[in-house]
């Protein structure tokens, strides 16, 4: 793109991205006028999006926007560095709002630097149990930017793929999809179902027994060693990374290497003590881990007190 | 008090291990709308009621069935002591917790049934249902207020089997549900359970709600105390021993990093609310409506002869 000037194309993006880089939320019109364009942008791309070398990725983040920031101090601002985010940007957090949205700006102006997958927090089931809806309400006064955000939801792609190598995804494998060609005829454009192949790739977890097994979470399965080590071999792969699970280091290997877990919201829930981590792959494929902690915060957030209607 | 059971002595009534019920939103919707919902919510009333304006450090009469409640969780708490964390931080939650949760199961036949008269010995299984899911869910090592209710229905089954009577309910809460929440903080520290289902900052509370609740009730008409003056952190700690809602707050902030407006901005807004009564009375509807009427809780809700699905 041209140098930054009154005729660029991009004026009223980075504004917004310097605005939301200070966490102060966009407009309502304008998070709609966002969407709409990142709408254009995901559905070009592959339920199994290639990816280049050197990326950088990154686990949940869950609104922690703060440590947003860190992970983009430690990693490198975007487009110097290029990321792939696998999922789970909202809920919990109380920033869901302003990471969600920074995310989505950044993909609109940096489209082929940033990779930004669905998790299973981006749902409009979900998001109305676990904090994304209430904080939309909260912060907009009604529930159009969450309508918004649901909506795009539906466009993220579910999986990408690092040079032909490295397969990453929110949850995990499905007993349905044996191969990555599987995984490109779904189609994603829809809630996350309760069951089935999407479900899956979203909900599931690896685990020390073998084969297939009955996820405690009630949705997704768990996968052992034998189901990655047959991926990977089938598809040409020699890693799956994940994210989903909180691990108290940031990462955790599994399954001989097979399997590699990123989690990127340190202090999980501002209390769980955890490291954060995101995972660097060079030019020549190499892999790194870069651990992080709660960035410091600058003093208390702007907050009206509201009461709740159930005690007025 | 919920209406005794009428049972004679050497009744032959059929006693049934307590299951779950709910697996719909209408089952949802028919357990709302039962006798056994507006039995319990009654029972709630009358703790409720029985700890008004009253400090944890008054005496409060004991009848023997209070006392041994007392000592069972008191032999849990030793538990704890004798099944130390094992060492290991690639997950959160500590299997170690599966060691204890597995002793608490072995030994439940044997403590409910020293709970219970003879000619009630048969009601052993029903009540030990309740009493095991009250501290967490072994598979997924986690717990949430889902178990906290499971807690306050283990009560509701002692108070139908008039093992309790009316005179016990300052001690229900003062004592018993107090010591219970002090096992089960220790519990959530020492193990690291996940928080189950938690709404993150957007909810009461990671773990607990009934603290709130009837806390709220001894703090009615309080001379000096007001909703707001949990903001102070001298008053929050001088009065966490006699008040459960000081000490809720008061754990809150130990176990949350940063400002109260970010990590917990619901008990931040009620903190402005007006009166401990308005605030008591918000607690029942929000209990109502965020813990009862949840379905991804009360899916996991047991049912039985003393406190029964509708039309079972």
């Amino acid at each position: 793109m041209g140098a930054p000037g009154v005729d660029s194309p991009w004026k009223d993006l980075d504004r917004q991205i310097d605005q939301l880089m200070k966490c102060s939320p966009l407009p309502e019109a304008e998070v709609k006028a966002l969407c709409d364009k990142a709408r254009e942008v995901l559905t070009e791309e592959s339920n199994v999006q290639p990816v280049k070398c050197p990326v950088t990725i990154c686990g949940d983040i869950h609104g922690q926007f703060q440590d947003l920031l860190e992970l983009f101090r430690i990693g490198g601002n975007c487009p110097d560095t290029n990321y792939l985010f696998m999922g789970d940007y909202v809920d919990r957090g109380y920033h869901s709002v302003e990471t969600v949205s920074l995310l989505v700006a950044l993909k609109v102006r940096h489209r082929d630097r940033i990779t930004i997958l669905r998790g299973n927090h981006e749902s409009r089931q979900i998001t109305q149990v676990y904090g994304f809806y209430d904080e939309c309400l909260r912060k907009y006064g009604n529930a159009n930017v969450w309508k918004y955000f649901t909506d795009l939801f539906d466009y993220l792609p579910l999986t990408a793929l690092v040079e032909n190598q490295i397969f990453c995804l929110h949850g995990g494998l499905s007993p349905t999809l044996d191969t990555l060609d599987h995984i490109r005829a779904i189609d994603r454009r829809q809630e996350v179902p309760h069951e089935g192949p999407m479900c899956d790739l979203l909900w599931s977890d690896p685990d020390d027994r073998c084969g297939w097994g009955i996820s405690p979470r009630g949705a997704g399965y768990t996968f052992g060693q034998d189901i990655s080590e047959q991926f990977n071999a089938a598809n040409g792969l020699n890693l799956v990374a994940r994210a989903h699970q909180l691990v108290m280091e940031g990462h955790n290997w599994a399954h001989d290497q097979n399997v590699v877990t990123i989690f990127s919201a340190p202090n999980y829930c501002y209390r769980c003590g955890n490291m954060a981590a995101i995972m660097e792959v060079n030019e020549s494929m190499r892999k790194s881990f870069l651990q992080f902690e709660p960035a410091p915060r600058r003093g208390e957030p702007e907050v009206t007190r509201r009461t709740p209607d159930y005690f007025l | 008090m919920p209406p005794q059971l009428p049972v004679a002595a050497g009744d032959s009534r059929r006693w049934e291990a307590a299951s779950k019920r709910i697996t719909s939103q209408r089952d949802l919707q028919r357990f709302l709308g039962s006798d056994a919902l507006r039995e319990f919510m009654a029972f709630l009333r009358a703790l409720n009621t029985a700890v008004h304006g009253r400090l944890l450090s008054e005496a409060v009469p004991c009848s023997e069935a209070v006392t041994h409640l007392q000592a069972i969780l008191t032999q849990l708490w030793e538990w704890v002591d004798e099944i130390p964390p094992l060492q290991q931080s690639l997950r959160y939650g500590n299997p170690a917790y599966r060691t204890w949760l597995q002793r608490v199961i072995q030994h439940a036949p044997e403590m409910m049934t020293q709970l219970l008269p003879p000619n009630l010995s048969g009601a052993q299984s029903e009540l030990a249902s309740y009493w095991v899911d009250s501290f967490g869910n072994s598979t997924r090592i986690d717990y949430g207020t889902g178990h906290e209710t499971t807690f306050a229905a283990f009560l509701f089954c002692l108070a139908r089997l008039s093992v309790v009577g009316h005179s016990d309910a300052p001690a229900l809460v003062m004592r018993v549900f107090a010591q219970y929440l002090k096992l089960m903080r220790r519990v959530q520290t020492t193990y690291w359970l996940e928080p189950a289902g938690s709404h993150g900052v957007w909810g009461l509370d990671d773990y607990q709600f009934l603290p709130f609740l009837f806390g709220s009730s001894q703090l009615i008409g309080h001379s000096s105390l007001e909703p707001s003056s949990i903001q102070n952190d001298g008053l929050l700690k001088a009065h966490a021993p006699d008040y459960l809602y000081f000490a809720a707050v008061h754990f809150v902030r130990q176990v949350k990093k940063g400002p109260l407006a970010e990590t917990s901005p619901m008990l931040n807004d009620i903190s402005g609310v007006p009166s401990w009564n308005k605030v008591n009375s918000g607690m029942f509807k929000m209990y109502h409506a965020e813990v009862l009427s949840k379905f991804p809780i009360m899916q996991h809700f047991l049912f039985g002869s003393l406190l029964p699905f509708p039309d079972s």
